[in-house]
């Protein structure tokens, strides 16, 4: 059953330039870091003596803030399908458990993240290969790219519970927007703001700390989700 | 009889209203049930719980027996169904949007075709639905409600918005599904007319609570026709009658007789003639399911 509703998911978000955005996000992440050192790359490669290093410390700068927007974007562009013309009603009235409507809908999400996640992956590769920095770190490079993700995952989870339960459409994109402007200033909020933790720091200088917060509290965060889209009834 | 639905003290308040109030819908295999009643009634309410979409307060619905709690799921697979306005993606063409759905189903692919046929929809089966008109989304709407060819079918005013020449199409539509394909018909409107041409069952619902339940024919019964006679002195008319034991009634100034058959009334109008009394009209005066209707839901605006 989750494979049907899956495969209608993928259906639906057709022509909605969810591809596209899925592309956008890590293709924008490292093209500022093009501009960046197509205007001044000597002065950039002369700051530290780990070229690599200090290229992909100035790609994650960016992959907070493009994670958070895309996650605000997808998960309004995935429950807008639904409540346009409100198919709510027709799709829980189908044969499938509410449970699986919701999962599939994160399920989709995720994967479209993680498309993004890998992309950015090759794009960072890629480009620090152009530089030719020197030689590649590959794990540094991965966790580059997945750690920032799973950190994300309660952004994620909070996101598409307000978007499929909430009738005015405002309010997910307010606090997504609210999301988007603190995860800018990640550097000086409170650690234990969810908004914080994409940009991987903490008090303690151990990344693996939000990334396993991440994990936590997303799946906290999808079951409570799960559980009120359950409970309340279909307008 | 068998029952495909029966609910059983169904109730659903919101807050302090209450929606829907002990409902008990008893609806028999193979009918056509209009669901009748005035806006706000509970008709959407009772059809959502129908469906599983809400919970009801108290109460249990059961669907082929079934008891829609347990074997939502199950039941579900049987059931089509369109609920107030058609929902679909207008970022889709009518084929996508029925793909959407025939996944989830799954049933075979040309199911898709037949459908866009029986609703007249298969020569823009590839243009997205944004462009349609409201007439060919409602229309798509019944389409996506036969694709898993259900044994029961709830229609939530399917008429709603249409042209004359939509209503009557998805009248015939409608008339035909119990005959070529066994369906069973729950379909909600406000409209008595509409459900007059096409329901065999009745069930009328007032304020959340049902106040009526039964055939058509029977609640034809309540909408009897009277045989009404202008004279000119109509209470010395009226008494003639009387005295010949004919049965009439006199009311501000107008006499009907209970008598119909067309000897009866022969004979009335005869004894009055004879009696030398000046008839100047004699009318049948049909009192229309319409009135009948607004008079059961009147009655329970008083209370």
């Amino acid at each position: 059953m989750m494979k049907n509703l899956l495969a209608a998911e993928c259906l639906k978000i057709r022509r909605k330039g969810i591809w596209f955005l899925t592309f956008l996000g890590p293709f924008g992440v490292v093209a500022l870091q093009m501009v960046n050192y197509g205007v001044r790359k000597d002065y950039l490669l002369q700051q530290s003596e780990d070229d690599w290093g200090y290229y992909l410390q100035n790609i994650s700068t960016f992959t907070p803030f493009a994670l958070i927007l895309g996650i605000v974007i997808l998960t309004s562009f995935m429950a807008s399908i639904e409540n346009e013309t409100n198919a709510w009603k027709q799709l829980v009235a189908l044969p499938v458990s509410k449970l699986e409507v919701y999962l599939s809908k994160y399920t989709v999400l995720t994967f479209l993240l993680l498309i993004s996640t890998c992309l950015l992956t090759v794009f960072t590769l890629a480009y620090g290969v152009f530089l030719d920095l020197g030689e590649i770190p590959y794990v540094e490079l991965w966790k580059n790219s997945f750690y920032p993700f799973v950190a994300a995952l309660p952004v994620l989870g909070l996101q598409l519970w307000i978007s499929c339960v909430s009738q005015n459409q405002g309010l997910p994109i307010t606090i997504g927007v609210i999301g988007v402007i603190l995860s800018f200033m990640a550097y000086s909020l409170p650690d234990w703001l969810i908004w914080k933790w994409p940009s991987l720091i903490n008090q303690w200088d151990e990344p693996l700390i939000n990334v396993g917060l991440g994990l936590g509290v997303g799946v906290i965060l999808y079951i409570a989700g799960t559980v009120d889209f359950i409970r309340r009834d279909v307008k | 009889m068998e029952y495909i639905v029966e609910t059983k003290k169904l109730t659903k308040r919101f807050g302090k209203e209450y929606a829907v109030a002990d409902l008990e819908m008893k609806i028999p295999r193979g009918e056509i049930y209009g669901f009748l009643g005035p806006n706000g009634a509970g008709k959407t309410t009772t059809i959502r719980m129908l469906l599983g979409l809400m919970k009801p307060t108290a109460g249990s619905v059961q669907v082929f027996g079934k008891d829609l709690r347990k074997d939502r799921i199950n039941i579900l697979n049987k059931v089509g169904s369109l609920v107030e306005n058609p929902s679909y993606y207008p970022h889709l063409t009518a084929n996508e949007n029925l793909e959407a759905l025939r996944k989830i189903y799954g049933v075979p692919k040309t199911r898709i075709a037949e459908v866009l046929e029986i609703v007249r929809l298969s020569d823009v089966g590839n243009k997205k639905v944004k462009g349609f008109s409201l007439g060919m989304k409602q229309r798509l709407g019944i389409a996506a409600s036969l694709l898993n060819s259900p044994e029961l079918l709830i229609l939530d005013e399917p008429t709603n918005g249409l042209d004359p020449s939509g209503i009557i199409e998805i009248r015939n539509l409608i008339k035909r599904l119990p005959k070529e394909y066994g369906m069973t018909i729950l379909i909600s409107s406000h409209l008595l007319s509409e459900i007059d041409q096409i329901a065999t069952t009745v069930g009328i619902v007032s304020k959340g609570k049902m106040i009526f339940q039964d055939s058509i024919e029977t609640m034809r019964l309540y909408s009897k026709q009277k045989l009404v006679l202008k004279v000119n002195d109509s209470e010395k008319a009226w008494r003639s009658l009387i005295a010949k034991g004919i049965k009439a009634e006199l009311e501000e100034g107008i006499i009907s007789l209970f008598e119909q058959s067309d000897k009866g009334v022969a004979m009335a109008v005869r004894s009055l003639v004879q009696d030398g009394y000046s008839i100047y009209r004699v009318e049948e005066e049909k009192r229309s399911l319409e009135d009948t209707f607004l008079q059961m839901t009147a009655e329970e605006k008083v209370l």
